[in-house]
């Protein structure tokens, strides 16, 4: 069976810096590290400073280092606005 | 009648000129062609944001937010004006210098004390010689901005207006719509007009509340606004250096054809006249 993923858009004021599908994520949020996974429910956060971890389709382990900015979560559209990615 | 010893003069004059507005032409061209992938790479991350600031935007949060204040009358205007640092881009600083003026003038008219800020050399030189008010100005700027340059520019522009020190900030800076289209215009930064695209968000949970989020967003949203407009100005500038360029290396040709053909024309009357003395000079010796 195929697993529902991720669509996620890793965005900069410059940039696109990572576009692509993942199976699970990581991201620091303002208040602490939180953890998406495909069938999340709608949600909107600030973003604090600290990596952003991924693992893409193909398994893949990826990380980036972010601060600032904001993130959506909507019907699996990940969408990440941050100052600032570093990796 | 020039000698053909000036025409040849002018001829190679005329010929390194041309080199060098051609080599201009092609560094503009590769330039222009970055400024529009920059150009490019900025929209998702400004249209995504344009959609989540529409989508948040409620007038209930004008209120709370002083970002979002809406003044019943205006007072104090900034104006932002975005220049070149460098000429040789046709009419593209002067239109935008003029666009400027105009709007200067138009509030002043209404009334309202307005302060002038300046990125670029050009700009400044203008309004320095004509002994304008200039109350900040950057040169800093270059050919490839950073969202960081937006974010000096305008950061002490809207905190000014969230004090209430101002009440509307205008940019002029150039549209680009094509290479060789790029119309100066004057966008109003604040007061913000709340975008009006973007999906509602009440079935979100947010983290903080949907309030202090908009708060957050707002500073980026302007930042991102600044720094589309700088980018922007910057492939406006690179296409109109191309345009006025390649103008500048086409009538280059011209006149180089011109004076070729005064110099042949010179040389092949210089060789008539020597055939035609010594056939005289030989005919009077028979």
């Amino acid at each position: 069976m195929m697993a529902k993923l991720l669509k996620l858009r890793v965005l900069t004021p410059a940039g696109e810096v990572f576009v692509g599908r993942a199976r699970s994520m990581v991201a620091p949020a303002w208040d602490g590290r939180v953890g998406i996974l495909p069938g999340h429910a709608p949600f909107l956060t600030l973003l604090g400073e600290g990596p952003l971890a991924l693992k893409t389709d193909s398994g893949d382990a990826r990380e980036f280092g972010v601060s600032g900015g904001v993130m959506k979560v909507e019907a699996n559209d990940v969408t990440v606005l941050a100052d600032r990615v570093a990796g | 009648m020039a000698s053909s010893q000036d025409v040849l003069r002018r001829i190679k004059s005329v010929r390194n000129t041309r080199k060098i507005t051609r080599t201009m032409e092609l560094i503009a061209t590769s330039k222009l062609k970055r400024a529009i992938d920059r150009m490019a790479a900025a929209r998702p991350y400004a249209d995504a944001l344009t959609g989540l600031v529409g989508g948040l935007y409620s007038p209930f949060l004008a209120q709370e937010y002083p970002l979002l204040r809406r003044p019943a009358e205006t007072k104090r205007a900034a104006v932002l004006l975005l220049t070149a640092n460098r000429g040789f881009c046709g009419a593209f600083n002067s239109n935008l210098i003029r666009e400027a003026r105009s709007r200067l003038e138009a509030l002043e008219a209404g009334g309202v004390e307005v302060e002038l800020h300046v990125s670029g050399k050009k700009g400044l030189a203008y309004f320095r010689f004509r002994g304008a008010k200039i109350a900040s100005f950057t040169t800093e700027i270059g050919d490839s901005p950073e969202p960081d340059d937006a974010e000096q520019l305008v950061a002490p522009l809207w905190r000014r207006f969230a004090t209430g020190e101002l009440d509307a900030v205008h940019v002029v800076s150039s549209e680009f719509r094509s290479a060789i289209s790029t119309p100066p215009r004057t966008r109003q930064l604040l007061p913000i007009e709340p975008p009006a695209v973007g999906t509602p968000v009440d079935a979100f949970i947010t983290s903080p509340a949907t309030g202090e989020i908009v708060g957050r967003l707002l500073p980026r949203y302007l930042r991102s606004a600044v720094y589309r407009a700088l980018v922007e100005n910057a492939a406006g500038e690179q296409g109109a250096r191309r345009a006025a360029m390649k103008s500048a290396t086409d009538n280059a040709g011209d006149i180089l054809e011109t004076l070729t053909r005064n110099y042949n024309r010179a040389r092949q009357a210089q060789i008539t006249q020597e055939i035609a003395e010594i056939v005289g000079g030989a005919a009077a010796l028979e």
